[in-house]
C-alpha cells in the first residue's frame, strides 16, 4: 500500500491544494500556450498530461511538490507553487508559474512566500530557483523574494540562472520578511485605490 | 490533508506488483536508456525517464488506477512494468507492460500483465481493455496474444505513431 497525502496551504487570499483532475483544462491552455516558453513548452496535449501526471507523481516520489494555487473564495485557480526536484537538478528548487491571466496581483508572491516557508518549517536549510534570463517576470520575482544569483551555484543546462534564496535564518522575523509580508498585504488591501485614469 | 490515493500490491507466482518508488529509478533510468524501449518511447535521458517514473506515480491520482513495478520474488529486482494505462489522447483503458532486455524470454510479462487484467475486471469492474502495441514490437504482439487478445483495427497516437490495437477476452470469457 502506498498513501500519498498533499498538505494544503492557506494564506490571506489563497489556498494552495495539491493538483486534482480536475484542474488539468487550466494547466493544459498554459502549458500548451506561448506562455510555457521558459518551462520548457509549449507542450502537445500528451506531453501535458504527462508533466501534469509527473507534477502529482513528484509529491510521491519526494515527499514534496507543486501545488495548485487556488483563489480562497472563488476556488478559481491562478497557477502553481512549491518545490521542484527531478532528476539533474543540482538543488532542490523553489518553482512557480502563473495563469497569463492572474498575473500582477502579487499571486505568485504570495503563493511561493507560504510556500518556502512550509519547506524552511519542515527541514529545509535553502532552496534555489532556476531562471532563464530572458524570464524577466520569474527574476523579478525571485529578487522581490529576497533570492540573488549565484553564480558560482551549478545551473541546470548552463542557460539558466541560479537564484538563490534567502537561508531559514534571514526570513525570521526580519527585515527582509516584513518587507515581503508588507508587499502582499498591500496586493490584498491597496492604500491607494485609483477609481481610474485621468484623460486629457 | 487532500489528496489521498491508495496503491494496491498484486502478487503471483513468480512476481510482485507494486507501486514505483524513488528506489526503482536507477532500474527504470536503464530500461529507457538503450533501444530496448523504442516501442515505448524511448530511448530517453535519464531526466525525461524521471520525469515518466512521476508521471506513473501522477497517474494514479489523477486516474484512481494506474501501472505498477514489476519485481522478481526470486531476486527481489525490479523488471519492468504493468498495469493499467489511460493519459489523455488514449482511445481507451488500456493494459500496458514494458519489460527489462534482462527479463525477457521467461514468461513475466504475460504473468504480470494477466495480474493487471484480473485487477481490472475483479476489483475495478471494467468490461473491456485494449493493449496498443507499436508496428514491429513483434515480442509485445506476442505476448498479447498469449494473453487471448486479438487484433481490433489501428490507432495512431500523435507520439508513439501507429499502432495496432488488440482487444481484450471480456471477463465473462476468461471466467
Amino acid at each position: 500500500m502506498t498513501d500519498l497525502a498533499i498538505p494544503t496551504l492557506e494564506t490571506n487570499r489563497l489556498i494552495l491544494r495539491g493538483p486534482e483532475p480536475q484542474d488539468y483544462p487550466d494547466f493544459k491552455a498554459t502549458f500548451t500556450s506561448y506562455r510555457a516558453r521558459f518551462m520548457g513548452g509549449p507542450l502537445n496535449a500528451y506531453e501535458a498530461w504527462m508533466l501534469y501526471a509527473a507534477e502529482i507523481g513528484h509529491w510521491a516520489i519526494r515527499g514534496y511538490g507543486m501545488w495548485m494555487i487556488h483563489d480562497k473564495q472563488t476556488d478559481e485557480t491562478y497557477g502553481m507553487a512549491g518545490g521542484w526536484k527531478p532528476a539533474k537538478w543540482p538543488e532542490t528548487e523553489l518553482a512557480w508559474v502563473i495563469w497569463p491571466g492572474a498575473q500582477g496581483k502579487g499571486y505568485a508572491l504570495e503563493a511561493t512566500h507560504a510556500a518556502r516557508a512550509h519547506f524552511y518549517r519542515n527541514g529545509w536549510d535553502g532552496a534555489v530557483s532556476y531562471i532563464d534570463p530572458k524570464n524577466l517576470d520569474s527574476i523579478r520575482l525571485a529578487e522581490r523574494l529576497g533570492a540573488t544569483p549565484d553564480k558560482g551555484a551549478p545551473s541546470i543546462d548552463g542557460n539558466d540562472v541560479v537564484y538563490r534564496h534567502p537561508a531559514p535564518a534571514a526570513l525570521d522575523g526580519t527585515q527582509l520578511a516584513h518587507g515581503i509580508d508588507m508587499e502582499i498585504a498591500h496586493y490584498a488591501d491597496p492604500l491607494f485605490k485609483p477609481k481610474g485614469y485621468a484623460l486629457d | 490533508m487532500t489528496a489521498q490515493i491508495t496503491i494496491p500490491r498484486l502478487e503471483t507466482d513468480r512476481l510482485i506488483l507494486r507501486a514505483h518508488t524513488l528506489s526503482d529509478f536507477p532500474d527504470v533510468a536503464a530500461f529507457y536508456a538503450t533501444d530496448h524501449s523504442k516501442f515505448v518511447g524511448g530511448p530517453m535521458t535519464p531526466e525525461l525517464a524521471w520525469r515518466s517514473l512521476a508521471m506513473e506515480a501522477g497517474h494514479w491520482l489523477l486516474r484512481g488506477f494506474g501501472r505498477w513495478s514489476i519485481i522478481e520474488k526470486a531476486s527481489d529486482q525490479w523488471i519492468g512494468i504493468t498495469g493499467l494505462w489511460y493519459p489523455e489522447g488514449f482511445p481507451e483503458h488500456e493494459l500496458g507492460w514494458d519489460l527489462a532486455e534482462h527479463a525477457t524470454g521467461k514468461g513475466y510479462a504475460t504473468e504480470a500483465a494477466r495480474a493487471a487484467r484480473a485487477y481490472a475486471y475483479d476489483t475495478l469492474g471494467w468490461t473491456t481493455l485494449i493493449s496498443l502495441v507499436a508496428e514491429g514490437n513483434d515480442a509485445s504482439a506476442a505476448v498479447a496474444t498469449r494473453l487471448g487478445a486479438r487484433p481490433d483495427g489501428r490507432f495512431t497516437h500523435e507520439r508513439f505513431g501507429a499502432m495496432n490495437v488488440y482487444r481484450h477476452p471480456a471477463p465473462e470469457a476468461l471466467a
